[in-house]
């Protein structure tokens, strides 16, 4: 039989955790802001602990008010590893290259609207995600390699990673940020989704993080 | 002179930094509140001489608190500390009459440089 090594993560570690994710989401923000001329909402991040297969299901329940969905997938390694997840619902896509739409290139070519809209997840998914992360690791002290991001357009709303990506045995975290634009119709999601291998790392870090106010 | 410090966070390990940032030696009394209506509510009881005010936090957010606070009274000296570090939102803290902005992670010299400059300012209110 397979045993369940649940890892505790104390009421303390999650307010830590939620704080760290304030600031660097803040950061993450800040930094879309310089690029494209938007304003984002920020809310507070939310932090679950749960069963790793229960993950996929808690994702789509978090999407599912979108029909579609365009989706910014990417990993990141250090000693805090794990999956970064962008959502957006799928207009969220054409808004936003609306706001980086310079008209035709050098060219004097206009860009097909689909590439533009990708390229432009592409650029705020690299901003938003590498931002976020990138802030998170430099809080608690780490240093992050990303791969390159996977972009999905106009997808289905359904599970945004697959059951079997996630250890039965393991319990996980899951990093909640949702997100509005203001004075456009667009927002989403952002989901951090540490390695289980990274706990004890996390755990640590996030009390050494708190050290340096004690 | 400061003697009462009012730090509006909605998230306790936040309020732990910046109260543990605030200076122990010189006797502040320290009162918090945890989100902005509880925060407005908090100033108009205890009349601080600065208040630390978080943005983004539930019931009310920090930025309608400000305004609330600052039409109640106009001389309020209110230090926004804040994770969001858009300029929008700087400026929008600071034409809401914010004596400034802190940005989280908070640091022991950010929060004096904050309680130094509340200092003149309220000297300043109160010459004649």
């Amino acid at each position: 039989m397979t045993s369940f090594l649940y890892e505790e993560i104390t009421a303390e570690e999650t307010d830590i955790l939620q704080e760290v994710m304030n600031i660097a989401f803040g950061k993450a923000s800040a930094d879309l802001a310089e690029v494209i001329d938007i304003y984002v909402v920020l809310n507070i991040p939310e932090i679950s602990v749960m069963k790793a297969t229960d993950i996929p299901c808690c994702l789509a329940r978090e999407i599912s008010r979108f029909d579609k969905i365009s989706i910014v997938h990417q990993n990141y390694w250090g000693k805090f590893k794990g999956t970064a997840i962008l959502v957006f619902p799928a207009k969220a896509g054409r808004e936003l290259a609306t706001l980086l739409d310079n008209g035709p290139d050098e060219g004097g070519e206009l860009l097909d609207p689909a590439e533009m809209e990708r390229d432009t997840l592409t650029e705020v998914g690299n901003i938003l995600i590498g931002a976020c992360v990138g802030k998170v690791a430099e809080l608690l002290d780490d240093v992050i390699t990303f791969s390159p991001p996977r972009i999905l357009v106009d997808e289905e709303s359904r599970q945004v990673v697959p059951a079997e990506t996630f250890d039965a045995r393991h319990s996980a975290i899951l990093l909640k940020t949702l997100f509005t634009f203001e004075e456009r119709d667009a927002g989403g999601f952002l989901f951090l989704l540490p390695n289980s291998t990274s706990f004890g790392w996390l755990k640590k870090a996030l009390h050494t993080f708190m050290e340096q106010y004690l | 002179m400061i003697q009462k410090i009012l730090v509006v966070d909605d998230s306790l390990v936040s309020r732990k930094i910046i109260k543990s940032c605030i200076p122990a030696d010189r006797g502040y009394e320290i009162h918090e509140a945890v989100n902005g209506l509880e925060g407005v509510a908090k100033y108009k009881e205890i009349d601080p001489d600065v208040t630390l005010m978080d943005l983004t936090m539930p019931v009310m957010d920090g930025m309608q608190a400000l305004e609330e606070i600052k039409a109640f009274d106009e001389r309020a000296v209110v230090v926004v500390c804040t994770a969001d570090v858009q300029m929008k939102t700087i400026s929008r803290v600071m034409s809401r009459g914010a004596l400034m902005v802190v940005k989280k992670p908070i640091t022991r010299n950010a929060i004096n440089d904050a309680l130094y400059r509340a200092e003149q300012t309220i000297t300043g209110h109160n010459r004649p």
